[in-house]
């Protein structure tokens, strides 16, 4: 049995006055995949963006036994935590090879170009772009950017905030079909939000279910994918 | 310090206090033109410092031109670094008609709050599509080009060049005005008499009259301002600056209120311009260049962005910090004196404060203050 | 013809001057060389605009402080010219920093219209300062550049100081280019410019980076204000004008672009030059500052090399 890499208790998030999270609590198991459904603005986001303190939060949050909370961004991204944010990930003004060399801004090692070809070897559009400025990407391009871009840090926890936004779906499943790759080879333990309530609870071991900023439910991916509520209100079936 | 109890919003005791305190203030501007018509001259920490009746005149234009100011900046968010050139054209129609048409001063504002009005809205077209970042480039850039506009030789006959422009019109009182009756009133009261002088100069009831004509100027136009502002228009303008989308999508159309809010913005500018030319007698290029547009940059947020009251405030800030600061020969515990440049450096750091620790400005403490003294209750929905 | 002649009439043109050669050339040559000077100043303005979208109004301010800072090193000091500029341009920058650090890091870097006015009272502020501190006697900064002209056709003169100007500029864009695209820092600072959500989730220091931006902004507007002031005689209000011919130059060239910046520069240079010499608008040299602006904020808001990225206020 693998032990909790990522532990959080508690954890509140506001924006200024608005308290959006109440208090949550779960944790990711080391090198697992866990999947946080939810409808519209029940906090998804605003979760990940804790995780990071790219937002202002209380309770504790705990990487490897590591307490995050009152660190930096750029210190937690030193502890190895990537990043894809909703939407926008990429730097549009710079090409797609700066790109990613900015995603590998805090490593010091010299495998950092390998990295990159290695990218480019598994998404071949941006191998073919890599002069082009992120830009002038199509949507889904700049998605798989944005997840390239994270990948090269080398983190040990990804968080992923709706990886298959405009992409097309069979994209999506290869998309995911590589995620669980890398989990494997790699050892990358990933907090995922999707809409693609389906596809995450296939690939992912543990979910949640996030209700207006509190966490409603929790348990195994495969129970809660047989669960009657999660059924009817993530499923659609 | 303990409040004074709260009252109800609309209760015979809250528009009791309301009118009290209307009351005080149209005493305390009816009687300070008598009290420091012998220039009022405290000395703080061994400094001497003088509060002329003369620097208030010029601060009650100021409080006009902020007042403009504020219609295009503060209440519909178009930043405009350049409200000197509005003020500066004012001045110098006035100047004009007055030396070559022999006008009085006041009859010019029927051309200058007009004429204002019209280069205001001409001004206010290409900021239509000219906004934010833009639009503080080009006032900016504009306010620093009025001084070499005025010197130009083409006008220069008419503007009087880089000499400025002497008035050729005395504001004398007329024989009606019972100024020295007042005068002799109160000096004949006990206590305070003693700071009123038994008699004014000719000098003193020139400047008495023209305080008077200035704060009834002044009057009017916050008057008229406010009214425009609390109805139709003034909802337009704050639901443009907050969200324009949205006001947009109301109906409200954006550009026929952008530029309407310039063009009163600049006649009111211009009215300020009339002013500060009454005041002085004078008008001279480099009064109206960028440095005054940033004066007044300085008095609207300092005062209070979006309130009336604050361009009230803001004016007497902008007159009086520098005047004050040059006053200052000795500043306490030290033997610097605070001259010239001190002045201005000082209403730089004023104006970073106020960003830092009180973003609504003067207003937005007063505010403050009151709700903790005379506290209000807001009243409760009818029914 | 007739139309011609009265148009040129109006402007007081003579067409002696028109078809002077010489005089042509030699004001494109001074134009350069004043351009040179607004493009440094511009690529200052640009570097602070495109990292954190607005602009800042204390610019010129800073430039001024270091322009004073070259004449102490050198005049008062006795160091080569040169090398006072060179430690008035590493001062600025230090001073830059700090001011980035104390008055601006506080803010949330998208409340733009809080930051434009906090510069404004910087401006009030420095330049009030430097009035206090070295007084309004006016003084004279010599040129890094030895005097005489190498080229002369007449009274066309390509004079030291002109070829000076023009490759100090270039030197500068070329290792400010190199300086963004090959080291770490640039690309942090582009990666910043860029998207400042994704540059801290990859883990920039947005702060020291910007504040690295400003230092980097006040070291080249400084090394523009040491161009400049030669020609003309260093006051507290010197920066002032500069600061107006820079803002057109950046809005010329589209306000987030480098190279716009110094193309910008050069045509306003050119143009206020040209103008000034032949349309005898000597009182209206700025009015053409002003004119350039507003013709380009109208005619092509993103100026020539311009990003058309939407206006942040
Ligand atoms: N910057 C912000 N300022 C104020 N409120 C915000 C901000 N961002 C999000 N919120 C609010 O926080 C709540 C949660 O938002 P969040 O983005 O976390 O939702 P979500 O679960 O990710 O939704 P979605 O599935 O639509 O992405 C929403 O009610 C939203 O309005
Ligand atoms: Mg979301």
């Amino acid at each position: 049995m693998s032990s909790t890499y990522l532990e959080v208790r508690g954890l509140k998030a506001a924006y200024g006055d608005i308290q959006v999270l109440h208090g949550i609590d779960f944790s990711v198991d080391e090198g697992q995949i866990a999947v946080i459904l939810g409808a519209n603005g029940a906090g998804k986001t605003t979760t990940l963006r804790a995780l990071c303190a790219m937002v202002s939060t209380e309770g504790s949050v705990r990487l490897g036994g590591e307490e995050l909370a009152g660190q930096s961004t750029a210190d937690i991204v030193r502890r190895g935590v990537a990043h894809v944010p909703q939407g926008r990930g990429t730097f549009p003004d710079l090409s797609v090879e700066e790109n990613l060399m900015a995603g590998a801004f805090v490593r010091t090692d010299a495998d950092v170009r390998a990295d990159i070809e290695q990218w480019y070897e598994t998404f071949p559009v941006l191998g073919e772009r890599r002069t082009q400025t992120a830009g002038s990407l199509s949507g889904g391009e700049q998605q798989m950017l944005a997840i390239a871009r994270a990948l090269m840090l080398r983190p040990s926890l990804l968080l992923l905030d709706e990886p298959s936004l405009g992409l097309a779906p069979m994209i999506t499943r290869a998309l995911f079909e590589q995620l669980t790759a890398i989990n494997e080879e790699a050892g990358t333990t990933m907090l995922v939000v999707e809409q693609n309530a389906a596809l995450a609870l296939r690939v992912a071991n543990q979910a949640y279910v996030l209700e207006a900023g509190e966490m409603a439910l929790s348990g195994p991916a495969d129970e809660l994918a047989a669960d009657d509520n999660v059924r009817r209100a993530y499923l659609g079936y | 310090m303990r409040g004074l109890g709260v009252v109800p919003a609309g209760s015979r005791q809250h528009r009791r206090r309301q009118i009290i305190g209307w009351a005080l203030f149209a005493l305390v501007v009816v009687l300070i033109p008598f009290l420091i018509a012998d220039t009022y001259s405290p000395t703080i920490f061994g400094n001497r410092y003088t509060v002329g009746l003369g620097n208030l005149s010029q601060a009650i234009g100021m409080m006009v031109a902020i007042l403009g100011l504020n219609i295009a900046t503060g209440y519909s968010g178009q930043l405009s670094l350049g409200h000197s050139f509005f003020v500066g054209s004012g001045a110098y129609l006035t100047a004009v008609l007055v030396n070559e048409f022999h006008w009085s001063y006041l009859s010019t504002l029927g051309v200058v709050v007009p004429g204002l009005f019209l280069f205001g809205v001409l001004f206010g077209l290409p900021a239509l599509r000219i906004q934010g970042l833009y639009l503080g480039l080009l006032t900016f850039a504009v306010a620093a080009v009025f001084p070499s506009i005025i010197r130009l030789d083409e006008v220069k006959d008419r503007t009087g060049g880089s000499n400025g422009l002497q008035i050729e019109s005395d504001l004398v009182a007329p024989s009606w005005a019972p100024l020295n009756t007042v005068t002799e009133w109160l000096h004949a009261i006990p206590g305070v008499g003693s700071r009123v002088p038994d008699g004014l100069t000719s000098r003193q009831e020139e400047a008495v009259y023209k305080y008077f004509l200035l704060v009834i100027v002044a009057l009017v136009c916050f008057w008229l301002v406010r009214n425009i502002l609390a109805g139709r228009v003034g909802r337009a303008l704050v639901a443009i600056r907050d969200n324009p989308l949205g006001a947009a999508a109301n109906g409200v159309n954006l550009a026929a209120y952008k530029t309407l809010s310039f063009g009163i913005s600049a006649a009111v500018g211009g009215v300020a311009g009339t002013m500060l030319a009454m005041h002085s007698g004078f008008v001279g290029p480099d009064e109206f260049g960028f440095a005054m547009a940033i004066l007044l940059i300085v008095g609207l947020i300092v005062g209070g962005a979006g309130t009336l009251h604050g361009a009230v405030v803001g004016g007497l800030a902008i007159r009086f910090v520098p005047e004050w600061s040059s006053q200052t020969q000795t500043l306490p515990g030290t033997d610097t004196a605070l001259e010239g440049p001190y002045g201005t450096a000082i209403l730089g750091a004023l104006l970073i404060i106020i960003i830092f620790v009180l973003p609504g400005g003067a207003a937005q403490g007063f505010r403050r203050i009151k709700a903790r003294l005379m506290p209000v209750a807001p009243q409760p929905p009818r029914g | 013809m007739v139309v011609l002649a009265s148009v040129l009439g109006v402007f007081d043109i003579s067409l002696d001057k028109l078809s002077n050669g010489e005089l042509w050339l030699a004001q494109f040559f001074r134009g350069l060389s004043d351009g040179a000077t607004y493009a440094s100043v511009a690529l200052a303005l640009v570097m602070i605009y495109k990292s954190t979208g607005f602009i800042n109004f204390a610019q010129g301010s800073l430039a001024l402080l270091g322009v004073y800072l070259a004449y102490i090193f050198s005049v008062e000091q006795g160091l080569p010219v040169a090398l006072a500029v060179v430690c008035a341009m590493v001062a600025s920058a230090v001073v830059a920093a700090f001011i980035e650090r104390v008055f601006i890091r506080p803010f949330p870097p998208d409340h733009v219209l809080p930051l434009v006015i906090v510069t404004l009272g910087l401006l009030l502020i420095i330049d009030s300062a430097v009035g206090i501190v070295w007084g309004f006697r006016t003084r004279s900064l010599p040129s890094m550049f030895p005097s005489g002209a190498p080229i002369e056709w007449g009274i066309a003169q390509l004079t030291w100081r002109t070829i000076g100007n023009l490759g100090t500029v270039f030197t500068v864009v070329g290792l400010l280019y190199l300086l963004l695209s090959r080291t770490k820092v640039g690309l942090a600072f582009r990666a910043v410019s860029s998207n400042l959500e994704s540059a801290r989730l990859v883990g920039i220091r947005v702060g020291p980076t910007l504040g690295f931006g400003w230092a980097l902004a006040a070291a080249i507007g400084t090394l523009g204000g040491a161009l400049v002031v030669p020609d003309l005689l260093l006051e507290p209000s010197i920066m002032l004008r500069v600061l107006i011919f820079s803002l057109a130059a950046a809005a010329l060239g589209g306000l987030d672009s480098m190279v716009g910046a110094v193309i910008g520069g050069l045509v306003v240079g050119l143009a206020r030059n040209l103008l000034v010499t032949f349309l005898d608008l000597s009182e209206l040299a700025l009015a053409t500052a002003v004119a350039v602006i507003l013709v380009v904020l109208l005619v092509r808001p993103t100026g020539l090399f311009g990003s058309t990225r939407v206006e942040r206020v």
